[in-house]
């Protein structure tokens, strides 16, 4: 249980640690509003969790300061103009409604990020969509001006998009602070599923889903573009890396998680491709948290059923070693060992009337 | 004699219909979003419930429980027919806003199930006050939850403008009527937890 909650504060701390480098990121193209943002959609998180904790009447521990991750991967989805009202009333739904209502840190249904996304994104779509250009640095209560919309919503509705390929590697388009740094993400991605803090089944599965449908129905004139661009837009390697492949709602296995992420990648891409939904992979990651949950119970019963073979085998082991004694037993007192075993066990005259029976039972079970 | 009082009481507060029981949660959650719903709803409830079950207690009790229940329901489809009438006439424009969930508050848990169960096993002069309070408590979640919604999601209450700053506009769609109704079931049942005399009832 220690190794487990000790494996855990380290996933957590790996995670922080590439978020918070998306989040240099994000200052060095927004400015310090992206700081604020973050520590701001920080500090509700954990006084959420705090308060939510105590109304539960559980304690605070420092293992529910894995809620703080969250409420960076939110702070990186948004718009660093966004309404700090809006990004704080989205780290509360997180924290409270996605997470501590269904069980908490322990007992996680949905990512509570993606959820808080979703909730944000059905009750203020405009501030949610609407980003400055990197580089314009807005002040920390300044009112944002001169908004625009992103690069993937260009993208999905015209097939094209302006930036180059180096401007896409470091992010230099528009759209939500840290998701559109590829080339970090990327880093991020390679290190995290090196250290197997987060599931590489799920991240495998989701780039794949997206590189088969874009390859198969491309949304460009150019093969190399219909792939290239739906992996760096919509939120999709961000998506993959932060929420698909989240382990504590991913499967555990290898297996079943890439197929997870598979389906998730080419539900989202499908749904980009006919509706041109921006991020539609965050909200497909939400409703297919019951295909996560039966995939974990399937794992659960596989496991069962393993445990249950591996019991069953080792009795038939230890059967089989105890039957050959036993039928051995018999015979060694009839002709050999009737000297030591009238030495040792004084009732020798029963052991042939047992194996008699013994015997008899054999035959009519045989019969039977 | 005080437990008595406490049961005539019930439907209020501490057997609500829908925070208690969870029945009757459907218009709730899709149409209860704004006042006016909401009014239009709870007359239609108050009416529909009301009456279906004073004329469905005098049904001999000795039918069998699928005949009976099919007479409270053809009785509760006959009384929406006038409601309806006057709903239009009371709130234009309401109704066909509400949609399917207007027609099904004729056979809504109370009239179908909750008559066998609980009403016609009370005397009738301790029935009609029961029944009252049931439909009370509906009718007041019904109403609370309309008027939190439209404030937070439209900033209106009773489609006048009032002045809120952030709106939480999917607090107006049906999956934030779900959160938000079961975030007040939560705290009513943690208000009711507070009473010792609730804890003791809810451990019997």
């Amino acid at each position: 249980m220690l190794k487990k909650a000790k494996q855990e504060r380290l996933i957590w701390l790996d995670i922080m640690l590439t978020l918070l480098t998306l989040e240099l990121m994000a200052y060095f193209y927004y400015g310090l509003r992206a700081l604020v943002l973050g520590g701001a959609c920080v500090a509700v998180s954990a006084a959420a969790e705090f308060i939510s904790l105590r109304l539960m009447h559980r304690r605070f521990s420092a293992d529910d300061l894995t809620c703080t991750s969250d409420a960076l991967i939110i702070a990186l989805m948004l718009p660093t103009v966004i309404d700090y009202k809006i990004a704080a009333i989205g780290c509360v739904f997180a924290v409270v409604v996605a997470k501590n209502i269904f069980g908490g840190r322990l007992n996680m249904i949905f990512s509570p990020a993606a959820a808080a996304y979703v909730f944000m994104l059905t009750s203020w779509r405009n501030q949610v969509l609407q980003f400055t250009q990197p580089h314009v640095h807005t002040g920390v209560l300044e009112k944002a001006t001169g908004l625009v919309t992103s690069a993937s919503h260009s993208f999905n509705l015209t097939g094209e998009m302006d930036a180059t390929d180096f401007e896409l590697l470091m992010g230099n388009f528009s759209g939500p602070a840290g998701a559109v740094s590829i080339l970090l993400l990327a880093v991020a991605a390679l290190i995290l599923i090196l250290r197997g803090d987060i599931s590489g089944g799920a991240f495998i599965g989701t780039v794949t889903g997206t590189v088969i449908l874009s390859y198969l129905v491309p949304m460009s004139g150019r093969i190399a573009d219909s792939v290239k661009y739906p992996l760096v837009t919509n939120m999709v390697l961000f998506a993959a890396v932060y929420i698909v492949s989240d382990k504590r709602i991913a499967p555990r296995r290898h297996y079943y998680a890439f197929f997870y992420g598979l389906f998730i990648a080419m539900t989202s891409y499908i749904i980009v491709l006919t509706t041109a939904k921006e991020n539609a992979i965050v909200i497909v990651a939400l409703l297919f948290t019951p295909i996560a949950l039966a995939f974990k119970n399937l794992e659960k019963r596989i496991d069962d059923l393993d445990a249950q073979a591996e019991a069953e085998r080792a009795l038939k082991e230890e059967q089989s070693a105890e039957e050959p004694a036993q039928e051995s037993s018999p015979e060694d007192t009839d002709e050999e060992q009737i000297p030591e075993a009238d030495s040792e066990e004084p009732p020798l005259e029963e052991e042939p009337e047992l194996s008699e029976d013994q015997e008899e039972e054999e035959v009519t079970g045989d019969e039977e | 004699m005080k437990n008595k009082n406490q049961s005539v009481f019930d439907g209020l507060l501490a057997d609500n219909t829908v925070l208690s029981s969870c029945m009757v949660i459907s218009p709730v959650i899709i149409c209860g979003d704004t006042l006016r719903n909401a009014e239009a709803l709870a007359m239609a409830f108050t009416a529909i419930t009301l009456l279906s079950v004073l004329l469905c207690s005098f049904i001999p009790k000795r039918l069998p429980y699928a005949v009976k229940i099919i007479i409270y329901a053809v009785i509760s489809s006959l009384i929406y027919i006038p409601v309806r009438m006057a709903a239009q006439e009371f709130f234009p424009g309401i109704i066909t806003r509400i949609g399917i969930y207007f027609p099904l508050l004729a056979v809504n848990s109370l009239i179908v199930v909750q008559t066998e169960a609980k009403f016609f096993r009370m005397k009738r002069l301790k029935m009609i006050p029961a029944l009252l309070f049931y439909v009370a408590g509906f009718d007041a979640v019904i109403l609370i939850t309309a008027f939190i919604r439209e404030l937070l999601a439209y900033g209106t209450i009773n489609n006048r403008m009032v002045d809120a700053d952030t709106l939480i506009s999917g607090l107006g769609q049906p999956f934030g009527g779900f959160i938000f109704l079961g975030l007040l079931c939560g705290a009513y049942r943690a208000v009711r937890s507070l009473f010792p005399a609730e804890q003791s009832t809810g451990r019997e």
